[in-house]
């Protein structure tokens, strides 16, 4: 039986707007890092970013070529799973639409992968329609390493574990290959208005 | 929750009664769990402060800017009220009197929790144990159990302490981060293989442990202890 | 048949994965299914990401990783585990 903490309410504040913090989450105004293993700082110009997997034809840019595609400065507000918030946060990058302009596949997911190792699983229609980018800027300034630079994927409407830090790919499946967190206790899909954090959600 | 006491402007030392404590080893430590009344739930560790043979069981904690946790434990726990634990926590970074030394302690701000924990003990059971202990800290201020430290000088344990970001005036003590000569100052030398226990922030702890090893340490003799964020912040 | 495997009961498992799972784990050693370095729990890096991940001090591949749901904690162990059945204190 858990006792309850008297006057302990976490980091819930009353000065943020609640219709924009999900079930369970508390806003912060840092940016907090959480990390699943050592920060890579990879030589830009041996850095690029693929596309590949079951599609017609793999596609690759080099850092370069990256940084001439079209690109979005955007507002959103990010969930991580560990319970904080932050809102209004703005970021530059691809949009993912346009990194798969031109793409023919018949795949349903994609699996996006990083240096160090890391993946991460969604369903095509989560990464699609204006839903997610490759950010290479923070708040005008370029991605810090610590925070998924030079370039993290940018999910905003799941939570933040889908946003892969140091992404260099997305791996277009037929079939959902859950990740590294979704294999291990993690919810496979993770919408934050859900609540959908553990595979017991 | 017995009693807190403040040990800095930034610390209190929370004294605790656990029905049915199992006991613990010096360097030990444990889990705070806190829950609000809506179930959302935060848990941090703390080293144990108190010696195996006190009566008291006895958590330090430094209370860090925007922290969650530490802030409640020092801001707003008052005696009588209830604290979830889980411990004693680890076998590693745990000494005995009777693994003997000599003891080498070198502790990074509140790194110096799970040492002072070993010296008590040391001192409980009146153990004549070479012990050295290097306290690193910003300011004077920051240095915990400073008191205690002097009666750990006069019962024989040779303590150093340094502060790297502004001293008092008339410090007679380190004025710098540690280094190869302050190492070689505290000794003892590696021949004489002393058991080294290292506590305190990542880099602090980092730089330590190598200074060591290039001084001729041998690393199975080193033993660890990072503070570090533990997720979620 | 001759060849039947000799197999017990998944629950003579169980008993033994409970001995294991009661050793102080600080002191258990692991080796690494990389590099096959030999080192202690305490001597390995832990990284809290979504989760907590344990990795090798010497390779950096993943040890461990530990989900905590809120009432069951997801686990999977990577490499040889040696854990010291003489228990302390």
């Amino acid at each position: 039986m858990t006792p309850v903490s008297r006057g302990f309410h976490g980091r819930r504040r009353s000065d943020v707007d609640a219709a924009r913090v999900p079930p369970g989450q508390y806003v912060v105004d840092d940016f907090p890092v959480l990390s699943a293993g050592p920060t890579p700082h990879p030589e830009l110009d041996q850095w690029s970013f693929t596309i590949n997997g079951a599609v017609d034809e793999a596609r690759s840019w080099s850092w370069a070529a990256f940084l001439e595609l079209p690109s979005e400065t955007f507002t959103v507000d990010i969930h991580c799973v560990t319970k904080w918030s932050k809102l209004g946060t703005i970021w530059t990058g691809v949009s993912v639409d346009q990194l798969l302009e031109d793409v023919e596949t018949s795949a349903e997911f994609v699996t996006a992968f990083s240096d160090g190792g890391y993946t991460t699983n969604l369903p095509l229609g989560d990464v699609t329609d204006g839903q997610a980018w490759v950010a290479y800027a923070f708040d005008g300034e370029p991605l810090e390493p610590e925070h998924g630079g030079p370039a993290r994927l940018l999910v905003p409407h799941l939570y933040f574990w889908k946003s892969a830090k140091w992404v260099r790919g997305l791996t277009l499946t037929a079939e959902d290959e859950p990740g590294f967190w979704e294999s291990n206790g993690y919810h496979n899909r993770g919408d934050p208005w859900k609540e959908e954090r553990y595979w017991s959600d | 929750m017995r009693e807190v006491r403040a040990e800095t402007p930034y610390a209190k030392t929370l004294v605790l009664d656990v029905p049915g404590w199992p006991g613990h080893i010096a360097g030990q430590h444990l889990d705070v769990r806190l829950t609000a009344e809506d179930g959302y739930q935060a848990q941090r560790s703390y080293s144990i402060a108190s010696a195996p043979e006190a009566a008291d069981l006895e958590l330090t904690v430094v209370e860090l800017a925007d922290g969650e946790v530490s802030s409640y434990l020092c801001d707003e726990l008052r005696a009588g009220d209830l604290l979830e634990l889980r411990g004693p926590i680890g076998g590693y970074f745990t000494w005995r009197a009777t693994d003997d030394g000599p003891l080498l302690l070198l502790g990074g701000g509140s790194g110096l929790v799970p040492l002072a924990a070993m010296l008590r003990h040391r001192a409980a059971v009146d153990a004549a144990v070479d012990a050295r202990l290097l306290v690193s800290a910003g300011r004077i201020d920051e240095v915990l159990y400073r008191d205690e430290l002097d009666g750990f000088a006069r019962s024989g344990v040779a303590v150093q302490c340094t502060l790297t970001r502004e001293q008092p005036p008339g410090w007679s003590g380190g004025t710098r981060r540690v280094d190869a000569a302050l190492l070689h100052d505290l000794g003892p030398e590696p021949d004489r293989r002393p058991r080294i226990y290292v506590c305190g922030p990542t880099a602090f702890v980092e730089t330590v442990a190598e200074l060591l090893v290039e001084a001729g340490h041998e690393p199975s003799l080193i033993k660890t202890e990072r503070f570090g964020p533990s997720g979620g912040g | 048949m001759s060849t039947a495997d000799h197999h017990l009961d998944g629950n003579a498992f169980a008993a033994v994965l409970g001995e294991i799972l009661a050793c102080e784990p600080t002191t258990a050693e692991r080796i690494c299914q990389s590099c096959r370095a030999r080192h202690r729990t305490g001597e390995h890096l832990a990284y809290g990401g979504a989760g907590l991940v344990l990795r090798c001090p010497s390779c950096g591949d993943v040890a461990a990783r530990v989900v905590q749901l809120p009432r069951a904690q997801v686990v999977e162990f990577r490499g040889t585990w040696v854990f010291e059945t003489a228990t302390a204190p």
